[in-house]
């Protein structure tokens, strides 16, 4: 799905139970004027810069980063971890990319419950 | 599987619903004061960073290691509260625990759920826990303090200073109970539609303490101990640094210091209040006659918490289900 088709969707769902999801009030909320919102939305323009797509992220509650990785944004933290050790960071980027999603938590992220 | 997400502990259950997620983030929040008050809900003020005690290795205390789970860092007397996050709206029983002494029912530690009394809570209705559950409606906000000077709900109940940290275990509801949930919420949604004086010298384990009185609800689980899937429960421990050990075990700085309860108030920035209509748990009594950390401090003719003077929480905005309106966050954006 694409950025703009994503944010529109995930806007009317909340919509469907919430008045204040209407595309006036959150592009309010997220300090940009509705019409470019819209825009965003049907995929007229650009996806906006990141620090607007973290605050659609919080408003949507959706998750930040999936919201820039389909609008081809990389967060600014991750690229300045990426910038300080780049060979070993795409070594192991490259490395991961075919294992799948529950592999790739168990080895970098599972939370290890020990003895207590 | 628990894993670790931006500061978040994520639960998930594939095996039992695609559904069963739950995030829990530990919030910095103000030290209300411990004056015998009762204080509306403080703000969220951003999360305390969280790290895998296993990458850590020999650099963590050698007791905490076979304990695996994560750490966060605080300072002596500051406060936090834990919310309960969810992405999809799968119901959880969570169960929370400080030294190993439940914060709900005030009982040591055991596995597993139990009512009569109720030792867990519900999410939803339950957004989030700020401290032991002393009355009904009241609870005494968590406060850290170093292990083994006595403040601890754990040393209080216990007498011994042992584990120290928090302790969270989570069971997902069952898969058909949340099914048939979801079909009855699509039915009823189809015919609705139409702080602080902080030290830097203490040892390195800390834990949590009763510190001021807080108007919040533990809700009565509503589903009963059946709808929960307690085969499939997952549980973490959460050590607790202090401000020297957690810069020498992880090289990283901490986050700043939360103004003190008196300095946010007087600068008219918000409290919360949350309105829910489902019932409350009895407080537990155990629980009760814990003294607070001034409590303990004037025994020991201490002066724990510095800068404890009485706030006056003007401006205090209303949250949750059970109010209509716009949905504020228990935030507050801080310069």
């Amino acid at each position: 799905m694409t950025f703009g088709n994503f944010i529109r969707k995930a806007r009317e769902r909340r919509l469907a139970d919430d008045s204040r999801f209407s595309l006036r009030q959150v592009a309010q909320r997220i300090d940009v004027e509705p019409a470019y919102l819209s825009k965003v939305e049907r995929e007229e323009v650009a996806p906006p810069s990141e620090a607007t797509i973290v605050r659609l992220a919080r408003e949507l509650d959706e998750d930040a980063d999936l919201l820039l990785a389909m609008a081809g944004k990389i967060s600014g933290d991750l690229a300045e971890i990426i910038r300080k050790r780049p060979r070993l960071f795409a070594q192991l980027i490259r490395e991961l990319k075919t294992m799948p999603d529950h592999a790739i938590l168990r080895l970098v992220r599972e939370v290890r419950d020990g003895d207590w | 599987m628990i894993t670790l997400e931006n500061d978040r502990l994520v639960f998930s259950f594939p095996e039992v619903h695609d559904d069963a997620r739950l995030d829990i983030t530990f919030q910095r929040t103000l030290r209300i004061p411990d004056d015998d008050r009762t204080y509306p809900l403080p703000p969220g003020l951003g999360c305390f960073p969280l790290r895998h005690v296993d990458d850590f290795g020999a650099r963590v205390p050698e007791d905490w290691r076979p304990r695996g789970g994560v750490m966060l860092p605080m300072f002596q007397s500051e406060a936090l509260w834990i919310s309960f996050g969810r992405r999809s709206g799968y119901p959880f029983a969570m169960k929370v625990a400080t030294g190993k002494i439940n914060a709900v029912d005030g009982k040591r530690w055991v596995n597993g759920l139990a009512r009569e009394p109720q030792n867990y809570m519900a999410v939803p209705p339950q957004p989030w826990l700020d401290g032991y559950c002393i009355e009904k409606g009241v609870i005494r906000q968590f406060v850290a303090m170093p292990l083994g000077d006595g403040y601890t709900a754990e040393e209080q109940i216990t007498g011994e200073a042992e584990h120290g940290g928090i302790q969270i275990v989570a069971y997902p509801m069952k898969r058909a109970r949340y099914e048939d949930l979801q079909r009855r919420e699509r039915s009823r949604l189809r015919s609705v539609k139409l702080s602080v004086g902080f030290e830097e010298c203490a040892p390195a384990a800390m834990g949590l303490a009763p510190g001021g009185r807080m108007r919040q609800h533990i809700y009565d689980d509503e589903h009963g101990l059946d709808a929960w899937d307690q085969a499939n429960g997952s549980r973490c421990f959460v050590a607790i640094a202090n401000s020297l050990s957690w810069r020498a075990i992880t090289g990283e700085a901490l986050p700043s210091l939360p103004p003190t309860a008196r300095d946010y108030a007087k600068a008219k920035l918000p409290w919360f209040d949350y309105y829910a209509e489902s019932p409350a748990v009895d407080g537990a009594s155990a629980l009760q006659n814990l003294l607070s950390v001034v409590g303990i401090g004037k025994k020991k003719r201490e002066t724990p918490l510095p800068e404890n003077e009485s706030a006056d929480a003007s401006v205090v905005v209303p949250l949750g289900p059970a109010k209509p309106g716009p949905r504020p966050v228990r935030e507050a954006m801080l310069e």
